[in-house]
C-alpha cells in the first residue's frame, strides 16, 4: 500500500520538464490555428489575393498546418507521459467526452448539412446561418475539439491529486463555468477594443472614400495628413492646450483643495459650486463661455460699458490667443473635479503627520511639497488619466465655442478625425489620423506603464 | 526646578468643555503618566503642551518660560505619536533629518545627531530604508528618533505603543524605559494601558472628563485611591466594590446584608457617622485563601460560583454580604467549583468611599 502510494507520489511530483514544455507548444498550435484562421476571415487573406491558386491554398492551409503541429504535440505529450493514456480511468472523462461530442456533431454538420436545409429553413434565419457556419468551419472545428479532447484525456490519465495540474488542465478543465460565462464579456472586449482599433488601423492604409474598402495605398494617407496645415495646427493646439491645462488643472485644483483643507467655513457651499461646472455637457459649458467672452456682450462690452473704451478682450476672435479661450473654458469645467479628486487625497492623510511636521518646525507650504504631495502620488496619477484623456478627446468645447474658427486656428484632432470621417466623406484620412492620435497615447503611455509597473517587479 | 507647568488651562471645541481649569507641573527628570479611559482629554492636554492646539484659557510654561502661545517648534519639545506619522516617502534617515535640515543645522551636526540617536534605538541598520519596509515596532523606533534628534528637554508620547502587538509593546516599554534613565529628559506619556502606566511612571495622572482625579506615584494610587473611579480603573481584575452602611464608633464597622467587617486599622481621612452610605473596596489579590486567611482580621465562609483559570492564578467568583465578590488565588490551590472556602482579607488594606460623593474616607 506505502509503496503504490509513493509511486504514485514520485509520477506525479515528477512531472517531466518535456511534458510540460509539450503541453505548452499544444496550445499555443490550438489558439494560433483557430486564431490564424479567423484572422483569414476578417481579412488578412487579401494580403495572399495576388498570389492566385497558390494563395488560396495557403489562406486555407496554413491553420490546419498549424493545428497539424497541434496534434504533433499531443502526441508527444502523451509519449512523455509518466502514467501513459487512459480512458477509462480518467479523472477527466467528462470534459473528454463533452468535446469529443462537440466534435462529432461538428463533423455531422458539415457533412450532412446540405440534406438538413430543408428542415432548417422552418426553423429560420438563426438556424440556416448556423448550418451554413458549419458548412464552412465545421471539419477545422471538429479537428480542434478533438485535440482539446485528446489533451484532456492525456492530462486526465494522471494521478496528479498531490501535484499542480497541468498547464493544459487549469486552462480547460478547470473552473470551466466561470470561464465559459466570461466568455462573452471577453469577446466583447476583443472585438470592441482590439478589434475595432486593429481595424481602424488597417484601413487607414486603403483609400476609403464614403465606405471602407481595401484598395491599399500604403502611407499615402500618412503622407498627406502630416502635409496638411490643418493637421498641423490642430496638432500644436492639442499640444498648447494639453500642457497649459494639464499643468493649470493639477495647479489650480490642488490650491482649491489646499485652501478647503484648512477647515473653511461653508466648505461644502465652495465644493459645490467649484464641482457644478463639471455637471454641464461641454457643450454647454462651450456656449456659456461663447457669450462671456463675446467682445460685444461679454466681458469686454461690459469693461466697455464701465468707461474703458479701448479695452479689448476677444481670445475668440483672435487667431493667436483663441485656443486659450478655449482653455479657460475646459479649465472652468475640470479642475472642481480635480480638486474634489484632491480634496479626498489630502484628508486621507493622517492628521499626525501634519502634527508630526508642526513639531518638526516644516513650514506648511514645505510639509505639502516634500511630505503630503508625495503621499498622494495614486490620486496624481488618478487625475493625470482623467486629465489626459480629456485632452486628447477634446472636441465639443471646440465645436461650440468657435467650430474651429477663426479660421482653422482652433482646430484640433478630434475635430479633424470627426469632419474627415463624417463630413469630408474620407475615412482613411480620418482613420490614419486617429491612428496618429493612438500612436501618441500610446507612445506617453507605454513608457509609464513600464516605470510603473515593470520597474516594481525588480524592485 | 518645574519642567512643564500647566496652570488653570482650560480648552473648548465649540459648546464641549474638554479641558477644565487643569494643573499639572512636571519635575525636571520625572517621566508623568496621564492615564485614562478613551475620550477623557489625555490627547487634548498633551496637544496643548505640545502647543498643536491652542488653549482657550490658562497658561503652560516649559523650563519655566512662558510658552502659552508659542509655535510648537520653539517649545523645546519632542513628539512620538501611536500612528509613527512618519513621512513615508522619505529613508529613515531622511526622516530623522528633514526636521533638523529645516532649521538650517550644519551637516556634520546633523549627521552627529542622526548617529547618536541611532545608536541609541538601534536603527543603523535601516537607516537607508523606507518606513514602509519596517516592522511595527522598528517604525515606532524611527519616531521615538525623530524625536530624539531635536535634542529638546521634554518628550511628549501619546500612546505610543497601542497599536503595537503584545510581545513588542513589552519589549518597547522597557527600551523606553532604559531610554529615560539614559537620557533622563522630562517625559510625558499618554497611556490607558495600566501596565504601562505602573511600569513607566514616576508620577501618573488619572484623568476623567478633563478632570485630573489623582495625581500621584503609582503605588500610592494603587493602595491609596482617591475615588472610587480611580480604584476602579487602576488594577486588574477590578476592585470588589461592596455597598453597604457605616456603623461609628471608635473603630467603624461595615455592614453589607448579613456580613460586618471592622475597619480596625483602616486609616480615615474623617470618623465617618453612623448610617454613612459607603463603599468597601477590596482588590481580588489582597483576598486571602484557607489557611493564610485565619491569620487576616477578617474572614468568612463562601461558596465558590465560577473559576477562571488565568494561567499563573485564578480568578475565583463568589459572593459575599449578598454581592459579587472575587479573589486571586494561585492556580495550583484553587478552589474547585460549588466548594465551601474560608476567605479572609486585611481592612487596613482595603478602601473605603462614600456612596453619594464616591470619595474615599
Ligand atoms: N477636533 C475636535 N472637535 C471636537 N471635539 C473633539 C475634537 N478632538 C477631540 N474632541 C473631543 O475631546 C474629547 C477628548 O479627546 P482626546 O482625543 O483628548 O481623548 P483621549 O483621552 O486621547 O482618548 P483616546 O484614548 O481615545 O485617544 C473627546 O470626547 C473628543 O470627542
Ligand atoms: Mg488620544
Amino acid at each position: 500500500m506505502a509503496d503504490t502510494v509513493e509511486t504514485a507520489v514520485a509520477a506525479a511530483g515528477a512531472r517531466p520538464v518535456e511534458r510540460g514544455r509539450w503541453e505548452r507548444w499544444l496550445i499555443a498550435g490550438i489558439a494560433g490555428g483557430v486564431l490564424l484562421r479567423l484572422a483569414m476571415l476578417l481579412g488578412l487573406s487579401v494580403w495572399f489575393e495576388e498570389l492566385g491558386t497558390a494563395g488560396d491554398w495557403i489562406v486555407e492551409g496554413l491553420p490546419w498546418l498549424v493545428l497539424a503541429f497541434a496534434g504533433l504535440s499531443l502526441i508527444a505529450v502523451i509519449a512523455n507521459s509518466a502514467s501513459g493514456f487512459s480512458l477509462s480511468g480518467n479523472r477527466l472523462r467528462g470534459h473528454v467526452v463533452g468535446w469529443t461530442i462537440a466534435a462529432l456533431l461538428l463533423l455531422v454538420f458539415d457533412l450532412l448539412g446540405p440534406q438538413f436545409k430543408p428542415a432548417v429553413s422552418v426553423l429560420g434565419k438563426p438556424a440556416r446561418i448556423f448550418i451554413e457556419f458549419c458548412g464552412e468551419h465545421g471539419l477545422f472545428l471538429a479537428a480542434v475539439c478533438l485535440l482539446v479532447a485528446g489533451a484532456l484525456a492525456a492530462s486526465g490519465s494522471e494521478k496528479q491529486l498531490l501535484s499542480r495540474p497541468g498547464i493544459f488542465e487549469r486552462v480547460w478543465a478547470l473552473n470551466l463555468t466561470a470561464k465559459i460565462a466570461a466568455v462573452p464579456m471577453m469577446l466583447v472586449a476583443l472585438g470592441v477594443f482590439t478589434g475595432g482599433t486593429v481595424w481602424t488601423v488597417v484601413y487607414s492604409f486603403t483609400d476609403s472614400r464614403l465606405l471602407p474598402r481595401e484598395k491599399w495605398v500604403g502611407l499615402a494617407q500618412y503622407d498627406r495628413l502630416w502635409g496638411e496645415d490643418r493637421w498641423l495646427i490642430s496638432i500644436e493646439n492639442l499640444l498648447i492646450y494639453g500642457v497649459c491645462s494639464l499643468v493649470f488643472s493639477i495647479v489650480i485644483g490642488f490650491l482649491l483643495a489646499a485652501m478647503l483643507d484648512q477647515k473653511v467655513r461653508f466648505e461644502n457651499t465652495f465644493r459645490t459650486i467649484f464641482l457644478y461646472p463639471f455637471a454641464l455637457s461641454f457643450i454647454v459649458t462651450g456656449l456659456v463661455w461663447q457669450w462671456v467672452l463675446n467682445p460685444d456682450f461679454g466681458i469686454q462690452g461690459v469693461v466697455r460699458s464701465l468707461g474703458w473704451e479701448t479695452f479689448t478682450f476677444d481670445p475668440l476672435y483672435n487667431q493667436d490667443i483663441v485656443i486659450y479661450g478655449i482653455l479657460i473654458a475646459g479649465l472652468w469645467q475640470g479642475t472642481g473635479l480635480i480638486m474634489c479628486l484632491m480634496l479626498a487625497g489630502l484628508r486621507g492623510i493622517d492628521e499626525e503627520i501634519w502634527k508630526a511636521a508642526r513639531i518638526d518646525g516644516i513650514p506648511m507650504w514645505k510639509t505639502y511639497l516634500f511630505i503630503v504631495v508625495p503621499m498622494m502620488r495614486p490620486v496624481f496619477i488618478t487625475t493625470l488619466v482623467l486629465i489626459a484623456s480629456g485632452i486628447v478627446r477634446v472636441y465639443d468645447l471646440v465645436v461650440a465655442q468657435t467650430s474651429g474658427g477663426p479660421g482653422i486656428a482652433s482646430e484640433v484632432p478630434a475635430k479633424y478625425v470627426y469632419d474627415k470621417m463624417f463630413l469630408g466623406q474620407n475615412l482613411a484620412q480620418g482613420f490614419a489620423a486617429s491612428t496618429m492620435m493612438l500612436l501618441s497615447v500610446l507612445i506617453v503611455l507605454i513608457p509609464w506603464a513600464y516605470l510603473e509597473f515593470g520597474g516594481k517587479k525588480r524592485g | 526646578m518645574a519642567s512643564v507647568v500647566v496652570r488653570d488651562v482650560s480648552l473648548n471645541f465649540g459648546a464641549v468643555e474638554v479641558l477644565k481649569s487643569l494643573n499639572i507641573e512636571v519635575e525636571q527628570g520625572e517621566f508623568l503618566v496621564l492615564l485614562g479611559p478613551s475620550g477623557c482629554g489625555k490627547s487634548t492636554l498633551l496637544n496643548c503642551i505640545a502647543g498643536l492646539l491652542d488653549v482657550t484659557d490658562g497658561q503652560i510654561f516649559i523650563n519655566g518660560k512662558n510658552v502659552t502661545w508659542e509655535q510648537p517648534k520653539d517649545r523645546g519639545i519632542g513628539m512620538v505619536f501611536q500612528s509613527y506619522a512618519l513621512y513615508p516617502q522619505m529613508s529613515v534617515e531622511g526622516n530623522l533629518s528633514f526636521g533638523l535640515k529645516n532649521q538650517r543645522l550644519p551637516a556634520d551636526e546633523i549627521a552627529e545627531r542622526v548617529k547618536r540617536a541611532s545608536e541609541i534605538l538601534q536603527i543603523e541598520p535601516l537607516l537607508k530604508r523606507r518606513p514602509s519596509a519596517l516592522s511595527g515596532g522598528q517604525r515606532q523606533r524611527v519616531a521615538i528618533g525623530r524625536a530624539l534628534v531635536r535634542d529638546v528637554d521634554v518628550f511628549l508620547f501619546d500612546e505610543p505603543l497601542s497599536n503595537l502587538d503584545a510581545k513588542l509593546r513589552n519589549e518597547l516599554r522597557v527600551e523606553i524605559k532604559r531610554l529615560h534613565q539614559k537620557l533622563a529628559n522630562t517625559m510625558v506619556y499618554v497611556t490607558h494601558d495600566q501596565i504601562e502606566a505602573m511600569t513607566l511612571a514616576d508620577r501618573i495622572a488619572v484623568m476623567r472628563n478633563g478632570i485630573i482625579q489623582q495625581l500621584d506615584a503609582p503605588q500610592a494610587i494603587y493602595s491609596r485611591p482617591v475615588n472610587r473611579f480611580v480604584a476602579g480603573f487602576i488594577g486588574s481584575p477590578g476592585m470588589n466594590f461592596l455597598e453597604g452602611t457605616i456603623e461609628g464608633g471608635a473603630t467603624p464597622r461595615f455592614n453589607a446584608g448579613d456580613t460586618t467587617i471592622d475597619t480596625k486599622g483602616y486609616e480615615f481621612a474623617d470618623k465617618p457617622e453612623t448610617g454613612t452610605k459607603a463603599v468597601f473596596g477590596v482588590r481580588p489579590e489582597h483576598v486571602m485563601l484557607g489557611e493564610a486567611a485565619r491569620a487576616m482580621p477578617y474572614t468568612s465562609e463562601v461558596d465558590i460560583e465560577i473559576v477562571e483559570p488565568m494561567g499563573s492564578d485564578t480568578l475565583a467568583w463568589t459572593r459575599l454580604g449578598g454581592q459579587n465578590f472575587t479573589f486571586r488565588t494561585d492556580s495550583e490551590y484553587a478552589p474547585k467549583e460549588g466548594e465551601k472556602v474560608l476567605i479572609g482579607f486585611d481592612p487596613a488594606r482595603a478602601s473605603l468611599f462614600d456612596a453619594h460623593t464616591d470619595i474615599r474616607l
